[in-house]
């Protein structure tokens, strides 16, 4: 039997890379923790998920959507502090770019 | 919709899927951002049998503030007003923290009940009551919890003897009201002095009658 393809189409599938290797299966999957929304979704004050609205990671290994965390750190309760663990955030860097070399 | 509506949405869902916390959260009225939390007391406390309510108000700024919570139920507590019911918990003021939930929110203040912290308190005769005479704090708080908690016990104690109310809402002991109120004193004056002075457990040797007449006659 010999088959014709005409058409198709692609379909793909992101996530952002969060280190964390146990996201598959969970009920809600990652959550930011400041806003609640999937990390794949965007910070409540922008309207498109992806590269506008990214990720940000901390040396305390800890991710958020980077507005969520920026807003956080521009109130003067959180003291420069992770919400998570309340160590003085340092943001990581190569954080990204290291979890996809591995 | 906004951030904050979406969250707390997200947060009373969530809690409702959560059978196992023992927490619930509902609507007060029609407004999303003011609820009332639930939850049992904690086993082997004073509070163990009640149920608890707490008023929930959730500010403009959540979760970048702290949501404002206080107790709608009354509690015998030193970190929690007996009058108001306003509490004391660093989560609640300046260690709060945009990741932690209503849910999360109220199982602090459950355990809050287990682990009373009296050197910041929030009612100071509570606090007294509580450092001088642990055992009778204990069964001040038991009391208030089958009082106003709706805890084990009440109708029994209620019918038996119906004027110990006031006296062991106080937590003081009944002969020592009787005493001054047979000196011809109104008994809720007694009461309220005998309780200003934390005329309770072993405080009572360091507090002279004179003392108290004194106070009854002012």
């Amino acid at each position: 039997m010999k088959v014709h393809i005409k058409h198709w189409s692609a379909v793909a599938q992101w996530r952002w890379n969060t280190g964390n290797v146990n996201h598959d299966q969970d009920d809600e999957g990652d959550v930011c923790g400041i806003c609640r929304v999937p990390f794949e979704g965007c910070c409540p004050s922008c309207k498109m998920p992806g590269d506008d609205c990214p990720l940000i990671w901390g040396e305390c290994s800890h991710v958020f959507h980077m507005h969520c965390l920026l807003k956080w750190l521009g109130t003067a309760a959180s003291k420069q502090q992770c919400p998570m663990d309340r160590r003085a955030w340092v943001t990581a860097e190569r954080k990204a770019n290291e979890l996809a070399a591995s | 919709m906004d951030a904050r509506l979406r969250r707390v949405n997200k947060e009373i869902a969530d809690c409702k899927n959560d059978k196992s916390s023992n927490i619930k959260i509902d609507l007060m009225d029609s407004s999303p951002f003011h609820l009332k939390g639930s939850f049992p007391g904690p086993q082997d406390t004073p509070y163990e049998g009640g149920h608890f309510e707490v008023d929930i108000v959730i500010p403009d700024s959540y979760p970048f503030q702290p949501v404002k919570m206080k107790f709608i139920t009354k509690v015998y507590h030193p970190n929690i007003s007996s009058a108001s019911g306003a509490i004391c918990l660093d989560i609640l003021k300046d260690a709060w923290s945009p990741v932690l939930t209503l849910k999360s929110t109220l199982i602090s203040l459950q355990s809050l009940l287990c682990s009373p912290e009296p050197n910041d308190p929030q009612d100071a005769e509570v606090a007294k009551h509580y450092t001088t005479s642990k055992r009778s704090f204990d069964e001040t708080a038991r009391y208030w919890t089958q009082i106003y908690a709706g805890g084990p016990l009440v109708k029994k104690m209620e019918v038996k003897e119906p004027q110990r109310d006031e006296i062991a809402i106080a937590g003081l002991e009944k002969a020592h009201v009787d005493q001054f109120e047979s000196l011809g004193f109104e008994r809720s004056k007694v009461i309220d002095v005998l309780r200003r002075l934390n005329y309770r457990g072993a405080n009572v040797a360091n507090i002279s009658e004179d003392r108290i007449v004194e106070e009854l006659l002012k």
